[in-house]
């Protein structure tokens, strides 16, 4: 992973990975009640606001902790759709009231997902979850991104020049994240080329009653995975299910170049000792000149020739052509201090995600870059937009396996290798 | 009854084609063929044609939403959606007339035309709210409760307004907006929210005509 790669997501961190880090300072008890009033606001107001808060507060190490807690707790507590409105986007999607469709069908929703929410149903015997979309999201999306981005840049403290390409990414992905007919054909392809994985299912989608507003699929029982990671399973049942989920995103990153963007413990289910992952909606496409300029990083050799390492860090704007020669050593160190801790599990055969050093150094050293580029004129628009997903894929990764406390077996794609 | 049912379709023909009154009664009659005396049996004026249109719109929803399966089980909450939900949907087959007839008003004119609307919009909201006092979804307030299906018209007739103007994809924001609106509502006439209110408004205007200044 890049260099700037550590101060991006630590938020994402400090909120699931504070068991293992244990981190609270006084500020973040202060910070809490606050953070709760302003969730409250953008949490009224749904969908694109919300998911871009989110996303700031994930993606870029923006938001204080405390913030960044509330927003995430918006995937379990988002206010409901009235029954009476699910009835009608049914009327309007297949011109039939969900019970026409199925035999039952919850009156409430089985629980919430960012920009709509999950009912269950059943018809013939068999179970299925209909996720149905908040009206207006999709249309109104643009609008809200436009009001509240002054606002929301005001509360973080931040130039909207700093962060333009990368809020152009997020807006890209929410907007793509309201079309469920997208999410149906990407779940159905990635599902289609993960069945070699050990340990990792994935629900049926029925496309027959699926539309842009609606996503049915197979109703999956299991625990979500925070709750797994939190509860009784031994050390083997955690390691199975740690190594299933990096197989997974190994697999998308390195070979399908296409993958759940969304790391998010609430995506993830456990049933019987297996990985079922849910919920397609934020994923993202790699191109190929891209995704070798984002993981040579991984090759071990790379910072030992400094002429080398330059160039992949010019390749991805993480060093400019203005930069003088001093700003360039700088970020060199920067970038290499940050390399080193956070390609650590790609360069053992077995890694411990348990080990809370490893998400103490990831944390202090996120703390401490955000804190030197701010002072040294390192900040701007730096590093590829691109990146963002990749960071958040990473961290979440990281973060789920540390809770999870898995140890995994790893080991480096093959190219890496070759190149070498 | 037929004749009743022929004038008002004629009628409705011709106001979405001219989108206005015919000229006269005697040249609607000659037009449809129908002896004046008829007509004037029927109904004592355009206006009064057209306020049964309206009227009927607002009935054939409400028929259709409390014939449904789960109306039974509803709050008086769902009653209301379920109402606003089907109105935005049958108002599809009407947006031309009220584009033409209700979109220039704004939402607060009370035009004759749209009395029978209005009365059958009413007795509708008398019935959800009583549902929703028997449930303990609104609180009753003596008088005060007077007030409410004049509340719940004006936010009818503001939820028409908004579907009017609204261009988004299948009138998505209007969704919106009754799901919005209708949840701000019943907030406020579940809590003391009002009450509490007018309390203050009953304590402040005495107080400053007992104070000379």
């Amino acid at each position: 992973m890049a260099g700037t790669g550590v101060r991006v997501g630590v938020n994402y961190l400090k909120h699931y990975g504070k068991r293992a880090v244990g981190a609270h300072s006084d500020e973040d008890v202060l910070q809490t009640n606050n953070a709760a009033v302003v969730y409250d606001t953008f949490s009224r107001l749904k969908g694109g606001p919300l998911k871009l808060a989110q996303m700031l507060s994930i993606d870029r190490n923006l938001l204080p902790p405390a913030y960044a807690t509330q927003f995430a707790k918006a995937q379990y507590s988002a206010p409901p759709l009235s029954y009476p409105l699910v009835v009608r986007t049914f009327r309007r999607e297949f011109g039939k009231e969900p019970l026409q469709i199925f035999s039952t069908f919850s009156k409430n929703a089985a629980h919430g997902a960012s920009i709509g929410q999950v009912h269950r149903a059943s018809k013939d015997g068999r179970e299925y979850a209909v996720k149905v979309q908040y009206p207006g999201v999709a249309d109104s999306l643009r609008t809200d991104i436009r009001v509240l981005k002054p606002i929301a840049l005001g509360v973080l403290g931040l130039k909207e020049r700093d962060v333009a390409q990368y809020l152009e990414e997020i807006e890209a992905r929410l907007i793509e994240e309201t079309d469920y007919a997208l999410e149906l054909k990407r779940s159905q392809e990635i599902s289609a080329q993960s069945t070699n994985l050990n340990n990792v299912r994935f629900p049926d989608y029925c496309p027959l009653w699926s539309t842009k507003r609606v996503l049915t699929m197979d109703w999956v029982d299991g625990v979500t995975l925070d709750k797994f990671a939190d509860g009784p399973a031994d050390q083997a049942q955690r390691d199975t299910i740690g190594q299933a989920l990096w197989d997974f995103y190994e697999h998308q990153i390195h070979t399908l170049k296409l993958f759940h963007a969304d790391p998010h413990p609430g995506n993830f289910l456990v049933k019987d000792s297996q990985l079922w992952v849910l919920d397609f909606g934020c994923t993202k496409q790699l191109d190929e000149g891209f995704y070798h300029k984002q993981f040579r990083f991984l090759d071990p050799t790379l910072t030992q020739d400094r002429t080398r390492f330059e160039a992949a860090l010019s390749a991805l704007d993480l060093v400019l052509l203005e930069d003088d020669s001093e700003k360039r050593a700088r970020i060199l160190a920067l970038c290499e201090n940050s390399i080193r801790l956070l390609a650590t599990p790609f360069w053992s055969d077995t890694f411990d995600f348990g080990d809370v050093s490893f998400m103490q150094s990831i944390y202090e050293m996120g703390e401490a870059n955000a804190r030197q580029s701010q002072m040294q004129d390192l900040d701007g628009n730096r590093g590829s937009a691109h990146s963002v997903y990749v960071h958040r894929a990473y961290f979440g990764l990281y973060s789920l396996l540390n809770r999870l406390r898995a140890r995994v077996k790893i080991s480096l794609p093959e190219w890496i290798a070759a190149e070498r | 009854m037929e004749t009743r049912n022929r004038i008002l379709s004629a009628f409705s023909e011709h106001l979405r084609e001219h989108g206005k009154h015919p000229e006269t009664v005697f040249a609607f009659c000659k037009q449809i063929e129908l002896p004046e005396r008829d007509f004037f049996r029927e109904f004592a004026s355009f206006e009064a044609v057209e306020s049964q249109y309206w009227e009927n719109l607002v009935d054939h929803v409400v028929q259709g939403v409390e014939t449904g399966a789960e109306w039974q089980e509803f709050s008086a909450k769902q009653r209301l959606l379920s109402f606003l939900y089907a109105f935005c949907e049958a108002a599809l087959d009407h947006r031309s007339l009220m584009l033409s007839r209700v979109a220039p008003l704004g939402p607060l004119a009370k035009p004759p035309f749209l009395r029978g609307f209005e009365r059958r919009f009413r007795a509708f909201a008398k019935v959800v709210l009583e549902h929703g006092i028997a449930g303990a979804e609104v609180a009753e307030r003596g008088r005060l409760a007077a007030l409410y299906p004049d509340a719940l018209y004006t936010h009818f007739r503001g939820v028409l307004d908004f579907y009017l103007k609204d261009d988004s994809r299948s009138y998505e924001r209007t969704d919106a907006f009754i799901e919005k609106t209708v949840a701000v509502a019943f907030d406020l006439i579940r809590t003391q929210v009002v009450d509490s209110a007018l309390d203050l408004a009953r304590f402040l205007i005495p107080c400053r005509e007992g104070n000379p200044a």
